[in-house]
């Protein structure tokens, strides 16, 4: 175990009568850090968290915090307040009252309660809505009180499960901002379970990519967009073009054989002749051109099928002669000196170092 | 929004605002009326008199009925409600779905006998030579005075009103937002604290209106101070049977009866008040 690690989950399963939602997790948290764990819904995300938090136990397999096995501590027992998709908070109760709770749960006495939900009233900047009624806020002001009233106590780890999905796309981008600074300044590990990938990777220092219940990637939301390491993970981000085929010996190097013709594998890639491999390529790393480019070995024919211009960047969508499609993302100008009507025949190609192998999983 | 009332919803709202008319603003502005009439040799006359009213509120033996029925339906309310919580609690949070449904269906079992019934086979219970003093002789014990104490009383507006507070209670109950327990289990607060921090003031209106209706039926009622109290202490609805049958004085037992419906006005509009504290937007 690292020095710096907070929590660590070692062989946890999960399972809900015959449904196994958590199969064997094993990976770290590290003090300090903001982790967003990431996947479709039934993935097990919220399940983890919630085993962290003390509101599911593990079927198998043990939970650390601080090195200490957590399993048996009820939640009521553990220092990891969490903050619900829907917040939670208290309706019975006002601003105040509500951010006061857990103060008052740990027997704080009433001055000192007082002050220190006003501190963060203030740093959550809604002092002014302290007497209302939780009713009487908007969604914004609603997440800031929840943020409040679970960081009053001044937690060693923060749990979010989904907090932002009610909000509006505006919002949603500026309490992004609020919760990054938050962490930021206070130093407090952030757990943050989401669907999004904007949220994860705009937030995150790390990722856990998630998939019926297993990890697919841990990394830096850079490793995982430049280098996903399995099929599910560069199919879920959605902005690599991928390929599977046999691999063969070509020219002296490697080579895939797929449906969209002969691919050239980096001399490091690491493969032996005769295995199945899927090759990904970045859609910002893909390039077009009219004719045949000198000197490119990986180029596959293509059809353009639909444009997307949004903001300064723009994405072709093109047809392989197979059916196949793929993408290409790049800035708007840098389309500028091509034919890219409906209909087009297009060449598309790639560095061969631009391109990694895939794992199937 | 205010919307225009069309021929389509008077056909079926006019029935029901019919009936009420004829059947309860008719019959109680007939006992408004008949409050005010004299009894003169056994008979009733049409007449404008207030000596009613001064009458019953100048005698002792109605402010302390009065008290009494007012004193007794309030500790069945709390009884009640106390008795019957832990049970719709057991029944929202412990039980199965399937096992919940059982038990809303054996709540509604007792209203399929008359409370009369039910009360009259209390007596075989309690009476002196009863189920249980009759046990309590076997081991030397007994009798011990059960019938006709405000205890039997107590008992009989347990049985009137258990069942509907249990049910009032489990649908307020059923309907508490999960997740709020879990936060407040989530922030250091026990299993205990939770009941009292978090499930009871989340389900304050219901249990607030569970209590009402225990306080309504008991105040009113006639057939358990009678039968498992043994009319004593007196309470209104005791008191009104006498009254009508000392001398046909059924414009003063009009004046009790209108004191009753307006403590219960007043009752339930506070209650319904409290119940709702802090609701609105």
């Amino acid at each position: 175990m690292q020095r710096d690690t907070l929590v660590s989950f070692e062989g946890v399963v999960k399972r809900f009568g015959s449904f196994v939602a958590v199969q064997k997790l094993d990976f770290e948290i590290r003090k300090g850090e903001f982790l967003a764990i990431m996947g479709s819904s039934g993935c097990g995300k919220t399940t983890t968290l919630r085993m962290l938090a003390g509101l599911e136990a593990p079927s198998k397999g043990v939970i650390r915090l601080s090195g200490k096995p957590i399993n048996d501590l009820p939640t009521w027992s553990r220092d990891t307040p969490m903050v619900w998709q829907s917040l939670a908070l208290f309706p019975f109760l006002n601003v105040r009252e509500n951010v006061e709770f857990a103060l008052k749960m740990r027997g704080v006495g009433k001055a000192e309660r007082r002050r220190r939900a006003e501190q963060w009233l203030e740093r959550m900047q809604i002092s002014e809505f302290a007497d209302r009624n939780i009713a009487q806020l908007s969604g914004g002001q609603r997440q800031r009180v929840a943020l409040a009233r679970s960081l009053v106590v001044e937690p060693e780890i923060l749990l979010l499960d989904e907090p932002l999905s009610a909000l509006d796309a505006a919002l949603k981008v500026r309490m992004q901002s609020v919760l990054k600074n938050l962490q930021r300044e206070t130093g407090i590990t952030f757990v943050y379970v989401t669907h999004s990938q904007s949220e994860a990777f705009s937030m995150a220092d790390r990722v856990v990519i998630m998939s019926r219940g297993k990890i697919e990637q841990i990394g830096t939301p850079q490793e995982i967009y430049r280098t996903p390491r399995t099929r599910f993970v560069a199919d879920f981000l959605g902005s690599s073009n991928l390929f599977s085929g046999k691999v063969r010996a070509a020219g002296g190097g490697l080579a895939l054989d797929t449906p969209a013709g002969e691919l050239r594998l980096a001399p490091d890639a690491g493969q032996t002749v005769g295995d199945t491999a899927t090759m990904t390529v970045l859609d910002t790393k893909t390039h077009l051109s009219v004719t045949v480019p000198a000197g490119a070995v990986n180029v596959v024919p293509v059809r353009v099928i639909g444009e997307e211009f949004v903001g300064a960047t723009a994405t072709l969508y093109l047809e392989t002669s197979q059916g196949q499609e793929i993408r290409v993302q790049k800035g708007h100008d840098e389309f500028a000196d091509l034919p890219i009507g409906m209909g087009q025949n297009l060449y598309a190609w790639w560095n061969p170092e631009d391109a990694h192998l895939v794992a199937e999983s | 929004m205010r919307r225009p009332i069309t021929l389509y919803g008077l056909t079926f709202s006019l029935p029901l605002l019919v009936w009420q008319i004829l059947f309860f603003v008719f019959p109680l502005l007939f006992l408004v009326a008949l409050s005010f009439w004299t009894v003169k040799n056994f008979a009733m006359r049409p007449d404008f008199d207030t000596v009613n009213w001064t009458t019953m509120y100048g005698r002792a033996v109605f402010w302390q009925a009065y008290g009494t029925t007012f004193v007794l339906a309030t500790a069945a309310s709390f009884l009640t409600s106390v008795l019957a919580f832990p049970a719709a609690y057991a029944i929202a949070f412990k039980l199965s779905d399937t096992a919940r449904r059982w038990a809303v269906f054996l709540m509604v079992i007792p209203f399929f006998t008359s409370y009369l019934v039910r009360v009259y086979s209390w007596q075989i219970f309690l009476s002196d030579s009863g189920i249980i003093n009759v046990t309590l002789g076997w081991v030397g014990l007994g009798p011990l005075p059960l019938l006709n104490t405000v205890g039997a009383t107590m008992i009989g507006y347990l049985t009137l009103s258990f069942p509907l507070v249990v049910l009032l209670q489990l649908f307020s109950l059923v309907f508490i937002d999960r997740t709020l327990i879990e936060a407040a289990h989530n922030m250091r607060c026990g299993r205990l604290r939770t009941v009292f921090a978090v499930i009871i003031p989340s389900a304050r209106t219901g249990l607030v209106i569970a209590a009402l209706f225990c306080f309504i039926l008991s105040f009113g009622d006639f057939v358990s101070p009678i039968y498992l109290g043994g009319g004593e202490p007196t309470t209104l609805s005791i008191l009104i049977t006498d009254t009508t049958k000392s001398g046909q004085q059924w414009p003063r037992a009009a004046v009790i009866a209108l004191t009753m419906i307006a403590t219960l006005l007043a009752v339930a509009f506070v209650a319904v008040k409290f119940a709702y504290k802090g609701k609105s937007k």
